[in-house]
């Protein structure tokens, strides 16, 4: 101890209050900040620290399946890929969308402008989708790339395909992303969530989308999965049989082309639709994935309008078959019995102006059921001056024209019943007594859709009732009210119209087949008055946008099989020859070849 | 050499209470070295490690308490220099770990000269301070920071801010410990706020980073905000009882950064919950105080400011490595004394401990 400096003690340093003070602030300050941490905000850093493990994700519930009457596949699931971001896991948004759009080829614009639209809708620590479908080459090369960026993640959803595709997509529509309007009115979409547009698909929307399910996963830092639990598991969609025949449909389609046009095949009795053909037509499978622009610009562009649904979107002049609602309305109001005869020179005066009717020669004395199945014109512009357009619009009104059927598909045509008060409001002038004639042929204003014709029929043979027509198969029969005639009025038509098809000189002679009774009654609708040069001249020489509609209106039955077969054939000519061949194939594909 | 006398002396609740967090830490460092991963969990040896170099630890301080601690006054000058000597080879033969380059290595272990620094800072500053009888004038203060501004400088260009300005800090605190003249109190007191601004200037951009994030963590929540918020969701995720022995899953999950080393301290909050990390919190200032109590009971103005430099050497990693666990401070890598893991830091740790325990078992010794 000897090398020891022995210093006096010189008393204690300064300060020796100093370091205790310290310690009793470090405790203070740290205290308090514990408690303010723990206890104050403890639930908030809770809360926090769930968020950060806990991560819930929807499990998609499959869409319900459409099949046809006999069981056809009509819509079903694939599973599909789609690339999704947390961006909370995300260290370089903009990187990671830069390989992104340089992985999948989409331009780093657009995919940046969606993931900013999209970013609100999407809960903190929630997958957010990129890019809804990517192939499976795709899936291969980001998944052999995961590590390298942490937030990336490919989920597997069901997506909708439709393996009949254009035979039947203007009955049952397509899906599609939502879009903003769709997200905003639905909280239960999310983004990239595939929606009815139009069709069933957008009509049986609620029955077929299902309930999606929730479920709990604990990640780690680096985005990780550790422990999977389902917290809600998902509803699938109700599968739905429809009352359509795919078979059917396929003979139509087959029939029709390459005309535009529109098929009905009903059932009178119940009111369900067999076959509702509308040709051109599209493939609804190039919606599901977002229609390029260019195909849609096509689609939209194309002259034929393959997107328009004909049988329900179309309203046409429906030219003589008119005459079956002029007939029954004549009769109801007493303006003509059944046998009073009309003497046809082949021309109507109404004061100055001449109405002819379709043969020159005319066809004399014509009762009734000649002037139908002849279809004679003088005899209607007669009955339909005797009744006025007052009378006229009000009938073919409670026959359910000039209102839409109701059947389930979206953007339903009502067509057009027009009268005086109508008259006024579209051109601001008065009600002109030749415009009734007109009408009373089924030309001028008045416009039906083939569906509405395809009712008018069937309530005809059950029983006077118009049903509501329905694609589902197990819908219940739903009646929107009853004819404005009684039974016998009913029987004088439909035994007109199996004259038609049956007599000597019935307009309709193309359907007749053995075994069966058939009616019908063809219609030529002017689609433009037709200028004097193309008078007398055959279809073929004259412009397609100027050539008439080609209508026919039918029914069959044979034992206990009833049918109403409506046909409508863009310019497609005469009623009889163009929409004939058309109608008999449907009843020949009924009814079986051997009935030929 | 060592009679029954003395160790009839020794301060045993010190010792308790520094064994008693080294335990604490070791447990911690357990579970933070867990990840969970599928079907369980797994273990990184940190804990294991810590635990041997505790022992080490343990048998340094034996040996510094086995000496009188004046003898380290003749020690003190050659060891500075020594010190400064390593601190100025670093650049040359160190080793850069984390883009800073603060270790020289030695086959087996890497040595972390700033360390060694501060010992000899704190032994050189005591010898000096001892010295002087009246309180400090502008010249004498002058003359003794120099002793903590040189390996300070040095230290600084490693880069490790954290180590330079807790030298300086250390020496400071002992110079007001020892007293200076009120009008250079009240000088600092004045200047030294008004100078502060001024060394943003002086600092590395990811320096500059960490302020700005500190005062804004929300600016950059994914990088340089990702440790303070992810440590306060930790800590304040714990609540009153904590989540619970292996539980916490801020850190299981590695949602919490650097957990085992300057975050530990997070992991605890977490796991044991406000009444854990206010028990520790007890224990740190317990441990303290024995230093505080040592320093009055030292028999002379050289133990006496050994212990006061011990002190603050401990105090001040706590209060920055809480401050910054706990969101008050910007984040400074200075681990938090037994609770983070740290070979050397143990080592030194426990070096500084037996020269107190030193102090405080011969304190009778003029007293008689």
């Amino acid at each position: 101890m000897s090398q020891i400096d022995n210093e006096t003690f010189q008393g204690l340093p300064g300060n020796p209050v100093l370091l205790s003070i310290l310690v009793v602030f470090l405790f203070c300050f740290f205290g308090l900040r514990l408690w303010y941490l723990q206890i104050y905000r403890g639930d908030y850093f809770d809360r926090k620290s769930r968020d950060n493990r806990i991560r819930r994700n929807a499990l998609y519930a499959p869409r319900g399946l459409l099949r046809d009457t006999n069981n056809v596949l009509l819509a079903e699931n694939k599973p599909s890929y789609a690339l999704s971001l947390v961006r909370e896991d995300c260290p370089d948004i903009e990187k990671t969308l830069a390989q992104v759009a340089a992985w999948v080829q989409i331009p780093l614009e657009q995919l940046r402008k969606d993931y900013v639209r999209g970013k609100k809708r999407v809960k903190p620590f929630a997958n957010q989708i990129l890019v809804p479908n990517i192939s499976f080459a795709q899936v291969a090369i980001i998944e052999s790339h995961a590590l390298d960026w942490p937030g990336l993640k490919i989920l597997v959803r069901p997506r909708r395909s439709y393996p009949q595709g254009p035979l039947m997509s203007h009955i049952l529509g397509y899906v599609a992303q939502a879009n903003e309007e769709e997200l905003n009115k639905d909280s239960n979409l999310a983004l990239g969530d595939n929606v009815g547009k139009i069709g069933l698909e957008y009509t049986l929307e609620g029955k077929l989308r299902g309930i999606k399910g929730l479920n709990e996963s604990e990640v780690d830092a680096a985005g990780r999965t550790l422990n999977e639990k389902v917290l809600a598991p998902s509803v699938a969609g109700e599968d739905l049989t429809l009352s359509v025949d795919f078979e059917l449909q396929k003979v139509i389609t087959q029939a029709l082309r390459p005309h535009a046009g529109a098929v009905v095949v009903l059932n009178p009795d119940t009111g369900k639709v067999l076959a509702l053909v509308s040709e051109p037509t599209y493939d609804n499978n190039s919606f599901v994935d977002g229609i390029s622009v260019l195909h849609w610009k096509a689609l939209l562009n194309n002259s034929r309008h393959p997107l328009q649904n004909r049988s329900i979107q179309s309203a046409y002049p429906p030219g003589s078959i008119f005459k079956l609602v002029m007939a029954a309305c004549g009769l109801a109001y007493g303006a003509v019995t059944p046998d009073e005869k009309i003497f046809c020179p082949g021309s109507y005066k109404l004061g100055n102006r001449v109405f002819r009717c379709w043969k020159r020669t005319g066809h004399g004395w014509v009762d009734l059921k000649r002037a139908l199945v002849e279809s004679c014109d003088v005899y209607f512009y007669r009955l339909g001056e005797t009744l006025g357009i007052e009378t006229i619009s009000t009938f073919a009104r409670s026959c359910g024209f000039g209102r839409p059927t109701g059947i389930a598909l979206p953007h339903e045509r009502g067509g057009l019943i027009p009268d005086s008060t109508w008259k006024w409001k579209r051109y601001g002038r008065p009600w002109q007594k030749g415009e009734t004639l007109n009408v009373s042929i089924g030309q001028g204003s008045v416009l039906v859709t083939p569906l509405q014709m395809a009712v008018y029929i069937g309530a005809l043979l059950n029983g006077g009732r118009i049903l509501q027509p329905s694609l589902l198969k197990d819908a219940p029969v739903f009646s929107r009210g009853d004819l404005p005639f009684d039974a016998a009025i009913r029987e004088r038509i439909t035994a007109a119209m199996e004259a038609t098809v049956e007599g000597r000189h019935g307009t309709a002679r193309r359907l007749r087949m053995k075994g069966c009774r058939i009616g019908g009654k063809t219609g030529t609708a002017q689609a433009v008055n037709l200028q004097e040069k193309y008078e007398n001249k055959d279809t073929e020489e004259i412009p397609y946008r100027l050539r008439d509609h080609a209508w026919m209106a039918s029914f069959g039955i044979r034992g206990k099989q009833r049918y109403v077969v409506v046909t409508m054939i863009e310019h497609g000519g005469h009623g009889g020859s163009a929409a004939g061949p058309v109608v008999r194939a449907v009843y020949e594909h009924l009814f079986g070849r051997e009935s030929k | 050499m060592i009679d029954r006398r003395l160790v009839s002396h020794v301060n045993w609740a010190f010792l308790g209470c520094a064994l008693l967090l080294m335990g604490l830490g070791v447990l911690n460092l357990y579970s933070a070295s867990a990840l969970r991963v599928e079907g369980g969990l797994a273990l990184d040896p940190y804990y294991r490690k810590q635990l041997i170099w505790g022992g080490i630890g343990l048998c340094v301080m034996l040996a510094t308490m086995l000496f009188d601690y004046r003898h380290l006054k003749s020690l003190a000058w050659p060891f500075f220099i020594l010190s400064v000597l390593l601190l100025a080879c670093v650049p040359f033969f160190g080793k850069t770990i984390y883009g800073a380059q603060r270790w020289i290595g030695f086959g087996f272990f890497n040595l972390q000269p700033s360390e060694i620094a501060k010992i000899s800072v704190l032994l050189l500053g005591a010898k000096l301070l001892a010295k002087i009888s009246d309180k400090l004038d502008w010249l004498v203060l002058f003359k003794v920071m120099l002793v903590g501004i040189v390996p300070a400088v040095l230290i600084v260009k490693q880069p490790d801010l954290g180590s330079g300005l807790t030298v300086i800090l250390l020496l400071g605190g002992m110079v007001i410990y020892k007293g200076v003249e009120t009008k250079i109190l009240k000088g600092i007191l004045i200047v030294g706020p008004l100078l502060l601004p001024f060394s943003w200037f002086f600092l590395h951009g990811y320096q500059k980073q960490r302020i700005l994030t500190f005062l804004n963590p929300g600016r950059d929540p994914l990088g340089a905000g990702y440790h303070i918020i992810q440590s306060q969701i930790a800590i304040g995720s714990g609540g009153f009882w904590g989540k619970g022995f292996l539980e916490g899953t801020q850190s299981q999950l590695s949602f919490l950064p650097e957990k085992h080393t300057d975050f530990a301290f997070a992991v605890f909050g977490e796991e044991w919950g406000f009444v854990g990390a206010l028990l520790l919190l007890v224990l740190f200032c317990m441990f303290l105080y024995q230093i505080v109590l040592t320093s009055q009971e030292a028999k002379d103005q050289f133990g006496s400011l050994l212990c006061a430099g011990v002190f603050f050497y401990f105090f001040l990693q706590i209060l920055i490595n809480m401050g910054m666990v706990l969101g008050l401070m910007p984040v400074v890598g200075i681990p938090l004394p037994f609770i983070s893991y740290g070979g050397s830091a143990s080592v030194v740790n426990f070096c500084l401990i037996g020269l107190v325990a030193n102090v405080s078992m011969r304190r009778f010794v003029f007293k008689k």
